[in-house]
């Protein structure tokens, strides 16, 4: 990408903004689950859409994944895409109120209840920091049961050069195998939104 | 009709007409609010529902699962959803098509959308049912159809490859009748003239008989002649040495006869070949096969290798002759032009059980793996332009494949070549086993 999508501070303020929010995500998380979830520290950063897969690659270290994404609108537009390793995801079934057999469908529905729980808490979070609101949409399944290298072959094609940029957050939780990343982008052309945002948090203090 | 209709504000009777339905749970899922979509879909008014658990109205939804959803809905203060992709349906509710049928009920989406109240705290929550029927319907035609596409593209490919195959089989068999027609051809042109040579040759030898017994006879009396003449007759006899003329001449009768002997055979060998469009089972002997193939070749082998023959016990063998002809020939034809200077060929054969084992094994030059591999594919060859067609070997595999029999072939480069040949000795057992292969694919 040519130009940076933010100055140095407004960098620094969603930085701020991604570390409060996704405090305030992990506890209420663990609330709903009943369970000590773990978080990294979010990384902010850019990339370009026509390299998603390269940006994702290695977040998660397994060879099967699923993701799942949802928009989010409100005083900044963007998407959240939820990866999931497949093999802790089945410890979730009993968390989320599923029976013990699950089947493919069952699967899948599970991971869309998941990510919208974390979607949902971690777009709160941020959108309380902005003081704001964010509406989701409806989570869907963007690619099940791939390899890393899968996970965008259903999307289209990016124009060259458009690029997003990226709030990273990984989860695990603490008495499971269960590790998921998620990935709040923003895309660049709607880039102003979000920056008069940060100028709003930063000129309140 | 409830009688409080009236009541209802502008935003309310709104929410009341809207083609979604919409109800409202408290946080013991106490129903709240029943828009008329409610109404009219799940056939039951709002005095029926109004303030009973939604499980009482639905009991048929999952319970502690939807338990759960609601609760993570008050906790986070965020909407849940369910899509009819996972879930067809979460509200037993009828479906819009009575007549034209082809679901079993109402397909939905549906959202639970948090109700705050002033403090923050989400006081209800908002279950709206979208009526997707129509839409989840058309997708799962399409999906459908999608199926049944690629299976038919599956089919056709395999349609594709039958149809290659059956090309080169053609081919093949074209390029085995054009042999045949070519041999018949010279076959014919060839046993006319030999014909009438031989038997000129037989009368020529009598004549020739009759001739020196006439000479003989003229020899017992050649004193009664005078002096100067019989000088001169000794001395015609002794400048063309009578004595080995006479003999020669009569061992040239011979050898040539002999040789007509061998054209005629030959000849005959190869009006078999020139059946070989022939597709009759036959009972025949393997070593039969073999020899006449080796007369009609050994012209191209004699001066390169030393063919050895081994032959074991064999039992005669349900075959198509003419076709086992064709194999030799092939085998023996690559065998001679593998080979550099001088060598040899071997041919063994042995009886195994139920089969017949034939090796052709040569000292030529051998093949690396890569050539190795590509033997049997149509028009794969070595050779140059106009000396091979790449079809012998490919030929000779589909004639033993009409056999129910095998062929392998060993090769170490710069040593030779040994392929070898398996047969049943009765088709019946070997095709009965093809054919049911063929009825179970
Ligand atoms: N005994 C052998 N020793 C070495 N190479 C062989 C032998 N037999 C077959 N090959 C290799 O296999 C190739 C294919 O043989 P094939 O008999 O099918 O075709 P061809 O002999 O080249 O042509 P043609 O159609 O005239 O028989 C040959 O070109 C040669 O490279
Ligand atoms: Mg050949």
């Amino acid at each position: 990408m040519n130009a940076a999508l933010l100055t140095e501070e407004q960098n620094e303020a969603l930085q701020e903004i991604a570390n409060i929010g996704m405090g305030r995500a992990g506890r209420s998380i663990a609330g709903v689950f009943d369970e000590f979830v773990e978080l990294s520290v979010p990384r902010v950063r850019e990339a370009r859409l026509d390299s998603l897969t390269e940006a994702v690659a290695g977040l998660i270290p397994e060879e099967t994944l699923t993701a799942v994404r949802q928009g989010f609108f409100g005083r900044v537009r963007g998407e959240v895409i939820v990866v999931f390793g497949m093999n802790g995801c089945r410890d979730l079934a009993g968390l989320m109120g599923y029976g013990d057999s699950l089947v493919a469908a069952d699967e899948d529905e599970l991971l869309l209840d998941v990510a919208n729980v974390i979607v949902s808490a971690c777009l709160g979070g941020i959108a309380e920091q902005l003081s704001t609101e964010l509406s989701v949409s409806a989570p869907s399944v963007l690619a099940s049961h791939v390899p890393p290298a899968g996970l965008f072959g259903a999307t289209r094609e990016a124009p060259d050069g458009s690029g997003a940029l990226i709030v990273e957050v990984n989860f695990r939780l603490e008495r499971h195998s269960f590790a998921c990343s998620l990935l709040m982008m923003l895309p660049a052309d709607g880039v102003g939104a979000i920056r008069q945002a940060l100028d709003d948090f930063l000129a309140s203090f | 009709m409830d009688r409080n209709e009236s009541c209802l504000s502008a935003t309310d009777r709104m929410i009341d007409m809207m083609d979604v339905g919409v109800f409202a749970v408290d946080r013991e899922l106490h129903v709240r609010s029943w828009n008329a979509f409610m109404v009219a879909h799940a056939g039951k008014g709002r005095r029926e529902v109004l303030g009973r658990s939604i499980f009482e109205v639905f009991p048929e939804l999952p319970r502690s699962w939807l338990q759960k959803k609601f609760d993570r809905v008050f906790a986070l203060g965020a909407p849940s959803f369910t899509s009819w992709e996972q879930r067809p349906w979460l509200f037993r509710l009828p479906h819009n098509r009575p007549i034209t049928g082809g679901v079993d009920c109402m397909q939905q989406d549906t959202r639970l959308v948090p109700l705050k109240n002033g403090d923050g705290e989400v006081a209800l929550v908002l279950v709206c049912v979208f009526d997707v029927t129509d839409a989840a319907m058309l997708q799962r035609r399409l999906a459908e159809t999608v199926t049944a596409l690629e299976a038919e593209r599956a089919e056709q490919q395999k349609l594709i490859a039958r149809l290659a195959e059956a090309q080169e089989q053609l081919v093949q068999s074209e390029k085995l009748a054009a042999i045949g027609q070519l041999a018949a051809g010279v076959a014919h042109e060839i046993n006319n003239p030999v014909g009438f040579v031989m038997s000129n040759f037989r009368s020529l030898e009598q004549y020739l008989d009759g001739a020196f017994a006439l000479v003989e006879a003229f020899d017992r009396h050649i004193d009664l002649l005078p002096d100067a003449a019989r000088t001169a007759i000794e001395k015609l006899k002794s400048d063309m040495d009578y004595e080995f003329v006479a003999d020669d001449a009569r061992s040239l009768v011979a050898e040539s006869r002999d040789g007509l002997e061998r054209v005629k055979r030959i000849v005959a060998d190869l009006r078999d070949f020139s059946r070989v469009g022939e597709t009759d089972w036959q009972w025949a002997s393997v070593h039969g096969c073999l020899d006449s193939t080796l007369n009609v070749v050994m012209n191209e082998i004699k001066y390169k290798a030393q063919v050895v023959k081994d032959y074991g016990e064999l039992p005669q063998i349900e075959c198509m002759p003419f076709q086992l002809n064709q194999v030799f020939l092939n085998l023996l034809v690559n065998a001679a032009q593998a080979i550099e200077g001088q060598g040899s060929i071997t041919l063994r054969t042995r009886a195994e059980a139920e089969q017949v084992v034939i090796q052709i094994a040569d000292t030529g030059c051998g093949m690396p793996p890569d050539v190795l591999r590509r033997i049997f594919d149509p028009f794969f060859t070595t050779k140059p332009v106009g000396k091979g067609t790449g079809l012998g070997l490919s030929v000779t595999h589909s004639i033993i494949g009409r056999h129910h029999g095998s062929i392998a072939v060993d090769s170490t480069p710069g040593q030779g070549t040994t392929f070898t040949l398996r047969l049943p000795v009765r088709q019946a057992a070997a095709q009965s086993t093809a054919d049911r292969e063929v009825q179970a694919a």
